[in-house]
């Protein structure tokens, strides 16, 4: 097994050794055998006007009203950005293998800091266009000051082949309340390596929703710290994926000190031949009692070959807390679908509501209406859509 | 023309030997309102499932025509647009799928396949309000997923209340009276009533001459072991509720 441990294309490209199975929480997802070819990093590349609006309009919140801020290939474009950057710094803290390359091969990002009361949205759109393979790695920082609130999209759009990779440090001040949307529809040719890191403070509402469903390979890691007491955070997510996708989230929820709660919800629907995965572990410190802590994720299997796995982990160390996971994972219910068809609904349709009911117990996380609409109705199209590609 | 010509139909499981239906014929006419009883188990659910096209049966032998087309050959949705509406003696729950979207996709679709014009929205609205007062649903049920928290009751209702929706040509009512309070009971049988039309037929299942008062059927049937043992009028419910079943359904064994 000695040539296993020698450098693959993709690690000479990247000068990096990657993820391998080896690792506890990437062992469903190997990324020295998944990422085979290379992605050399920190390559420039130009795009045209016209490439960046046709991805823009493919937004799925391109009809919202927002306030953008636009990366094409890495970088800041002012052209079609309407928020520019504040000055708030990197603190870095983590020092996995994801963060690690982003913080070496980062080229741009957003950087925020919301005060007051921000009503509008403000949409960040990653977008990376057709050109050779490449790492296309942003780290983006924000800072919602205390009392503040504010709603953020972030948008991952591409075409052709690339590796994103994306982190996102979020700290939250006390008594503030963000809602954080994230969408993952990147190029079906792309990999997809992020990270969120969230600090959330005393008396926090924190809403964070992820919707993953375009690159063939998706890992997405989340901290999320409790500093402060009597916070709520609901960190929720859906997965629609098809054909050979891959997708990984592994969140640690840490409650560092009391009285706070946080929920996890995933609901993962996979058709063909794709694979979902979800790693989740609770975190709760001595001392931290009255920690109000659970956990669920939830598969629908649409096809013989697709598959789940999750694996569920709470680790506490406070006497006086309320936590609990459960996972459950199944097809559709032949009845419900049998149901829907004895009234006139073809059975694609049929399919197609009974997919979007599912997932959209994850959507009412959001609390847009604007913004929630936009995610049923993609979910709602999803399978006529995906089939009809092939 | 017949509405519905079922002929010697012979039922079984899909993954069992046993057969549910063994011989069944029955012919319904427009206009006409045909009432089957028969003991627990004697099979009509099954012959009801088998007409809306459910999977986990295969019939063995026999015919459905309905007009004039083979049904068996027809998937539950084209035949659910051709006319022929089931109500469930168990309603199915389906959360996350609101009860309005859920019928107006449904009305829709079928309308679709006829080659009929979608609804608008405030036509829709219009048509499922004035049906839902008719049936005392209220817009709180409408509000929720589909029959997800609904009372036994209520989920009859709201069976009902889909069938006025859809006017369908062949409703087929499987044991809609149970499970209603004595009021209840009147108003899902004056919504029916309402449907009775010279060019709709009925077939309802019932275990109880009560709901026959109010519905008033044509011919009643009885069944008893996948077969039909006996036909009449009116009044072979009335004879049946008296003497029980045991005098019709032991010549069948
Ligand atoms: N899916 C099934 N699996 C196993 N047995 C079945 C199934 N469907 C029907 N049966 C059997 O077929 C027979 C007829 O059942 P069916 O439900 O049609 O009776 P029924 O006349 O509607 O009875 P009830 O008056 O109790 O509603 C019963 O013996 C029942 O157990
Ligand atoms: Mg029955």
């Amino acid at each position: 097994m000695s040539t296993a441990l020698a450098r693959t294309a993709a690690e000479e490209a990247l000068g990096f050794q990657l993820p391998n199975r080896r690792m506890e929480d990437w062992r469903w997802t190997d990324l020295r055998q998944l990422i085979d070819k290379p992605y050399p990093p920190r390559q420039k590349v130009e795009a045209t006007p016209a490439d960046v609006e046709r991805l823009l309009a493919s937004s799925l919140f391109s009809g919202v009203a927002a306030t953008r801020m636009v990366f094409v290939n890495g970088e800041y474009d002012a052209k079609h950005s309407r928020q520019a950057n504040a000055f708030v710094e990197s603190t870095a803290e983590l020092s996995d293998p994801v963060n690690l390359m982003n913080l070496a091969f980062a080229t741009d990002g957003a950087r925020l800091r919301i005060e007051g009361n921000v009503d509008t949205p403000i949409e960040l759109v990653f977008i990376s266009t057709d050109a050779a393979a490449r790492t296309v790695a942003t780290r983006n920082v924000i800072e919602i000051a205390d009392d503040a609130s504010a709603t953020i999209i972030e948008t991952h759009l591409g075409e052709g082949s690339y590796l994103a990779s994306s982190v996102m440090e979020i700290r939250i001040g006390h008594n503030a309340r963000l809602d954080r949307i994230k969408v993952e529809l990147e190029s079906h040719d792309a990999v997809h390596l992020a990270h969120a890191h969230v600090v959330v403070g005393r008396n926090v509402t924190f809403r964070d929703f992820t919707l993953t469903t375009g690159a063939r390979l998706n890992r997405q890691n989340g901290t999320f710290r409790f500093i402060g007491e009597f916070a709520d955070a609901k960190v929720a997510g859906a997965y629609l994926l098809a054909g050979k996708q891959h997708a990984d989230t592994a969140l640690i929820v840490d409650h560092e000190v009391p009285n706070c709660a946080s929920r996890e919800l995933f609901k993962c629907v996979m058709d063909d031949h794709a694979r979902g995965i979800f790693q989740g572990k609770v975190i709760v410190r001595r001392g931290a009692q009255k920690t109000d802590g659970k956990q669920s994720s939830h598969a629908l299997l649409l096809s013989e070959t697709a598959e789940f796995d999750a694996k569920p982990e709470l680790e506490i160390y406070a006497d006086d807390v309320a936590c609990g996971h459960g996972a459950t994972s199944g097809d559709l219910n032949h009845d419900h679908v049998f149901y829907l068809k004895s009234r006139g609904i073809p059975e694609a349709e049929a399919k197609a509501l009974l997919i979007a009911a599912f997932v959209g117990e994850a959507f009412d996380t959001v609390h847009h209406d604007g913004i929630r609409t936009a995610l049923e109705d993609f979910a709602a199209r999803w399978l006529s859509d995906h089939r009809r590609k092939g | 023309m017949n509405l519905l010509d079922i002929n010697n139909l012979h039922v079984k499981l899909e993954d069992e030997d046993r057969d549910i239906i063994r011989g069944l014929s029955l012919t319904v006419k427009p206009g006409e309102v045909h009432a089957i009883m028969g003991p627990n188990g004697s099979g009509k659910s099954t012959l009801s499932y088998v007409l809306a096209g459910r999977a986990g049966y295969e019939v063995t032998e026999g015919s459905v025509t309905f007009k004039g087309e083979d049904l068996l050959e027809m998937s539950p949705d084209e035949r659910a647009a051709k006319g022929v509406f089931l109500a469930f003696q168990y309603p199915i729950e389906i959360p996350g799928v609101a009860t309005m979207q859920f019928l107006k996709v449904a009305l829709n679709a079928q309308r679709k396949a006829r080659g009929e014009k979608e609804l608008s929205t405030p036509d829709f609205m219009r048509l499922v309000k004035d049906r839902a007062a008719k049936l005392n649903v209220s817009q709180d049920m409408l509000k929720r997923p589909v029959n997800v928290g609904f009372s036994g009751g209520e989920k009859k209702r709201a069976e009902i209340l889909q069938m006025a929706v859809l006017e369908p040509s062949l409703c087929i009512l499987d044991e809609t009276d149970s499970g209603l309070d004595i009021d209840a009971l009147r108003v899902v049988a004056d919504g029916v009533n309402a449907l009775r039309s010279p060019d709709r037929a009925m077939i309802v299942i019932t275990h109880y001459q009560r709901l026959l008062d109010y519905i008033v059927p044509d011919f009643v049937h009885v069944l008893s072991k996948g077969r039909i043992v006996k036909s009449g009028d009116k009044h072979l419910a009335l004879e049946l509720e008296e003497k029980g079943y045991a005098e019709f359904t032991e010549s069948a064994a």
